[in-house]
């Protein structure tokens, strides 16, 4: 709780450095605020008093279990990385660089509470706040027609999603007559459950696929990251995909695990038709943008295996996978964002003889590349192997073959920029390269490598 | 070995230090090694050993010998029901290792420093050697399978780094990757071995693997098949027949990394290896049997080929698989302690003899042809005596540290089979021998190489001289480690051991000891046999002047044993060519007709899925809210009638 709080203020500080003159030292500070913050939201774990303000008790509303510890930890990672990289992407945009700092710690916000969320109202806050802001960020650029696009289609598509989570929950409530987790649970374990129940928590499931950007719900997504500035597009796919993860995982090993055997089908369904339409429509894509949102559409689908497997605790896997995708895709933001700015261009040539012009840059993006694709000895491929060893486990043994299958499809799309970098000729367009940039690549390669080589420690934390 | 595991914490700190100073070293150099001086970043390195080699010193004082410390740093890898930590094993065993590794690692830093000042590889190379330290660390100190097989591993990718340091020679290239191919088959025995552990047995701990081992029936099936993967491993990196014909390639590095990883300490890791599982070995005597018959005729074989090469460094190379094959009859006998303390000394002459071998190449720019040599004694007197002593030592000449530690073998093998003890014995002649050809070629005489050359013979600086004197002090009473029980005093080595080869004991069939007297006799015999070898020797090419024949000269026996028994070709006959062979017509048929036009279908038909999907992002958002609701309305018909 005292996460969210502390993060909430600083927000509204960001919001305050405007009047008080403070736009140089903002980034810095957002930094600063967000590692304090990480320190606190650690200093909870195992901590099992439930959340207060004074005297008033929250624990209907919040609950800071190790679950939302552990991904809220994990967010405010990516979202420090995330600042670190818009010291330069924002440093010829000065003048609102205050209103977009806030949005986006307003997005952690929202991110925050999906990951502890114990009452169906939060979790619709949670992702309205997180959702909202996007569409402001996502038109941020005011004068690009393709930016204001997105925001545009962002926002239509997403107010539909909501009117299903809402009418979901209504259902729910109407059926349950509450809007807690736990109480839910116990209406769901009394056994008389009503029909329109049914209805609602496919509703729900339904909004959360679109948050995800699961199949049939995922057309959004390639125009929305395409569209988006650069930035927060890496924002996107990293934080805003972990955040909707962790509040549908959360949603059925908290409260609707006992409707798992009715949703089973439809999400069998959505998981391998995810799988199969993000790897093979990413194929034939030549911008890196849209590459990636096929990509991250296709991930969506393996971590949705890690869902199904919801009811064996597979957090840690879900957990792993996410940290193992989101770290490895802010590292290849980073670099990509500095190579379509030298190039001005977001398609696959721009990359054509990096591994000349930078070779350490050509390395990393590789590096990063091969842990998406799921190739060992990257943080990627334990992901994949958790994730798959836990669905087997579960029984889906056919989804799990039909999953490493097109794992091996994927290979192609992650390996067309690694062609392109090590033997395509260079372009002349010298390649300008940013430290901040190159620190957060590093950091986020280190990190991918180092994943595997502890990946009991991360295993370990949410058994 | 559980009841004496303590977690004394007073240790734990220098036993991480041992093995994190080299790789900081390594990162230092390997990072930031283009901005420091030259000269700064050899001291680096060998302060990074030095501060090792201290820490291991703390270590041997801290544990007495029958205590050992587990430190699991941190659990590693799990899966369904196993679990694998990574993790420290301290015990006298690997001290022992620790403090040779790092002891001479340190004075080979040492001297290297003055060896490669020239190099432009300088930092490299020094980057390469503290990477191999590192990984041999992790060799000996790792408490289970896994960790040795990094560090196994890690030594091998250094050893091919370091082999072929001087990339640019296309020979060089060559026989390091030899030796890398080489290793690779010997290691897939150790993978294979350590699969069938954990499948069998569960756990890859040194300790779990050696309980469960003992609750099988002896020489059970699947003991034997485990001890026999492992020595496949150890037979590669410990060049053993048939895997040795790397090892006299692998001279192709600079003289430095020969005495460090080719003699002293990275081909000693098979024994290492016997001698941790020894509990597992003991139980399939089979293998043990195996090893011997291995040990004994590698040990003889190379002593053979060693008679007739002329290259300096050659000569030490075929020593040291001979002696390594020694080793393992030792440990073929079942004397793990006796084979390991010969390991040390071994370190200690052997190591030594590259280095003296190093300071007479450094001394004539280059040449490695004892032909071309001669009378150097009395140009560089400091490399002269020590190489002489190591020579004593190596031969088994009395008192010196290699006439205890053969000595031990020897004895063992009179106990359990007279053919064995006399094979090994003619062995240890023919060493003798060799070894003092390579003398009296090299320092007695009269020089025979080009007055040019003779004007610049020049002794090597005090970074190279002082390893070497601290060296040959240590081959001259290295054997005092071990004096006999003859002489009534404890075996210091085998005692201090003990805690680590005792387990094993009571698999072991044991044999009549030999008495004090015959062992005397033994002594005297093996001693005297070395000086009379050396008098040989001596009249053969001092007093008469012989010189080794020009190769196309050789006729006979001569010419097959100088052209090294043609191994090199027959493998090139018998495993190349007909890889090569089915390669190509594997090429043709399955790959090209076969695989390719699979491939390619699939990728095609991929591809163009692909492409039709494509057509469905339209971007028409009333489109994409069809699509969603259409998408909903299907799966909730497939729910609810389906």
């Amino acid at each position: 709780m005292t996460t969210l709080l502390y993060t909430t203020c600083l927000g509204l500080f960001c919001m305050l450095a405007e009047v008080l003159n403070l736009r140089k030292l903002l980034i810095p500070a957002v930094i600063l605020g967000l590692s304090a913050i990480f320190v606190v939201n650690m200093q909870q774990w195992g901590i099992t008093t439930p959340a207060s303000i004074g005297s008033v008790s929250l624990s209907h509303m919040v609950k800071m279990d190790n679950f939302a510890i552990a991904f809220s930890g994990l967010a405010i990672v990516i979202s420090i990385l995330i600042f670190v990289l818009a010291a330069n992407y924002y440093k010829d945009d000065q003048n609102h660089i205050s209103d977009y700092l806030s949005i986006m710690v307003f997005v952690l916000c929202g991110a925050l509470v999906m990951f502890s969320y114990n009452n169906m109202a939060m979790l619709f806050l949670g992702i309205e706040i997180l959702s909202i802001s996007l569409y402001i960020m996502a038109g941020s650029r005011r004068f690009d027609t393709r930016s204001n696009e997105s925001g545009m289609k962002y926002f239509l598509m997403g107010a539909f999603a909501s009117g299903f989570l809402l009418f979901g929950i209504a259902l729910i409530y109407g059926a349950s007559g509450t809007f807690e987790l736990e109480g839910i649970t116990k209406y769901i374990a009394a056994g008389e459950v009503a029909p329109m129940f049914y209805l609602g928590v496919t509703l729900l499931l339904f909004a959360m696929l679109f948050k995800v950007s699961a199949v049939p719900f995922h057309f959004w997504s390639p125009d929305v990251y395409e569209g988006a500035p650069a930035l927060i597009t890496a924002f996107m796919s990293t934080l805003v995909k972990v955040a909707a993860f962790a509040a549908l995982y959360r949603l059925f090993s908290h409260c609707l695990g006992g409707t798992m055997y009715y949703v089973e089908p439809l999400l069998i369904i959505v998981t391998g038709a995810t799988i199969i339409v993000g790897n093979v429509t990413a194929l034939s894509q030549i911008n890196v943008k849209r590459i990636l949102a096929y990509s991250g559409i296709a991930h969506a689908g393996y971590m949705l295996l890690g869902v199904l497997s919801s009811q064996t605790n597979a957090a840690s896997s879900v957990f792993f996978y996410a940290a193992a995708y989101a770290i490895a895709t802010v590292g290849l933001f980073a670099l990509a964002i500095m190579t379509f700015k030298s190039n001005f261009s977001e398609n696959v040539d721009a990359f054509n003889g990096l591994a000349k012009k930078n070779p350490v840059a050509a390395a990393l993006i590789s590096i990063f590349m091969l842990s998406l694709a799921g190739i060992p000895p990257f943080a990627g491929f334990l992901g994949k192997y958790y994730i798959f060893s836990e669905a087997i486990r579960n029984g889906y043994v056919t989804l799990t073959l039909f999953a490493v299958i097109n794992s091996i499809i994927a290979v192609y799309y992650y390996l067309k920029v690694i062609i392109a970098m090590y033997s395509q000729p260079a372009n002349d367009k010298p390649m300008v390269v940013h430290p901040t940039y190159m620190v957060v690549a590093i950091i986020c390669a280190a990190a991918t490598i180092g994943l595997t080589l502890v990946p009991d420690m991360l295993m370990q934390i949410l058994k | 070995m559980n009841d004496n595991m303590i977690q004394d914490t007073l240790l734990v700190t220098p036993a991480l230090l041992v093995s994190l100073l080299p790789l900081i070293g390594f990162l230092i150099n390997g990072l930031f090694g283009k901005f420091l001086p030259k000269s700064v970043t050899g001291w680096i390195a060998a302060l990074a050993i030095l501060g090792s080699f201290i820490c291991s010193v703390t270590l041997f004082n801290g544990l007495n010998s029958t205590s050992s410390l587990n430190i699991d740093i941190f659990n590693w890898i799990a899966f369904s029901n196993i679990n694998i930590t990574f993790g420290f094993l301290i015990d006298p065993l690997t001290i022992t290792m620790l403090l040779v590794v790092t002891g001479i690692g340190f004075l080979i830093h040492l001297y290297s420093i003055g060896y490669m000042h020239d190099d432009e590889g300088y930092t490299r190379f020094f980057t390469y050697l503290n990477l191999f330290i590192f990984f041999m660390l992790l060799l000996v100190m790792g408490n289970n399978y896994l960790v040795m097989f990094i560090g196994w591993e890690g030594v091998g990718l250094c050893s091919y780094l370091l082999i072929g340091f001087w990339f640019k020679n296309e020979s060089y290239n060559n026989a390091a990757k030899k030796a890398f191919v080489m290793n690779r088959v010997g290691d897939l025995g150790f993978l294979l071995g350590m699969f069938f552990m954990l499948f069998y047995f569960g756990s890859i701990d040194y300790s779990t693997v050696a309980n469960q081992a003992q609750t099988l029936a002896p020489n059970s099936a699947l003991l034997i098949t485990i001890t026999m993967l492992l020595f496949v491993g150890a037979m590669g990196k410990s060049a053993q027949l048939p895997l040795f014909t790397w090892l006299p390639d692998a001279m192709a590095g600079p003289t430095p990394v020969s005495a460090l990883i080719h003699a002293a300490t990275m081909v000693t890791a098979g024994i290492y290896m016997i001698v941790r599982s020894n509990i597992l070995f003991s139980l399939a005597p089979t293998t043990l049997t195996f090893i011997l018959i291995v040990g004994v005729a590698t040990s003889v074989f190379a002593a053979v080929i060693g008679l007739l090469q002329n290259d300096i460094k050659k000569v030490l190379a075929y020593s040291t698989v001979s002696q390594l094959g020694l080793m393992f009859a030792a440990l073929g006998l079942g004397a793990f302690s006796s084979g390991m303390f010969h390991v040390v000394t071994h370190a200690f002459f052997k190591a030594l003899l590259f280095l003296g071998a190093g300071s007479v190449i450094h001394a004539l720019h280059g040449e490695q042809d004892i032909r071309k040599m001669g009378g150097l004694g009395k140009y560089i007197k400091v490399t002269y005596i020590t190489f002489l002593l190591a020579s004593l030592a190596i031969s088994g000449f009395p008192f010196l540290s290699g006439f205890f530690s053969k000595d031990e073998i020897l004895a063992h093998a009179f106990e359990q089979n007279k053919t064995i003890w006399v094979i090994l014995s003619i062995s240890s002649f023919i060493t003798a021998f060799y070894m003092f050809r390579l003398v009296f070629l090299t320092f007695f005489g009269n020089f025979r190489g080009t007055e040019e050359t003779k004007k610049h013979i020049h002794e090597s600086p005090i970074t190279m001289t002082l390893p070497l004197i601290v060296l040959c002090i240590l081959a001259v009473v290295g054997g005092l480690l071990g004096l006999p029980e003859v002489f009534h005093v404890q075996h210091v080595f085998s005692t201090y051991l003990s805690s680590v080869t005792e387990g094993s004991a009571q698999y072991l069939v044991h044999h009549e000891k030999v008495s004090h007297a015959t062992e005397i006799a033994l002594m005297s015999f093996a001693g005297i046999g070395a000086i009379v070898v050396i008098l040989f020797a001596y009249n053969k090419y001092v007093k008469q002047n012989a010189l080794p024949a020009d190769e196309v000269e050789l006729t006979g026996l001569n010419k097959v044993i100088s052209n090294k028994f043609y191994v090199d070709e027959i493998y090139e006959t018998v495993f190349v060519k007909p890889i090569t062979v089915l390669s190509d017509l594997f090429l043709v048929l399955v790959d090209k007709l076969i695989i390719d036009l699979a491939v390619n279908a699939t990728a095609w038909i991929v591809a163009t899925t692909g492409k039709t999907m494509r057509l469905l992002q339209t971007g028409n958002t009333g489109f994409y809210v069809f699509a969603m609701i259409i998408g909903m309305m299907v799966l909730l018909i497939i729910r609810l009638f389906i």
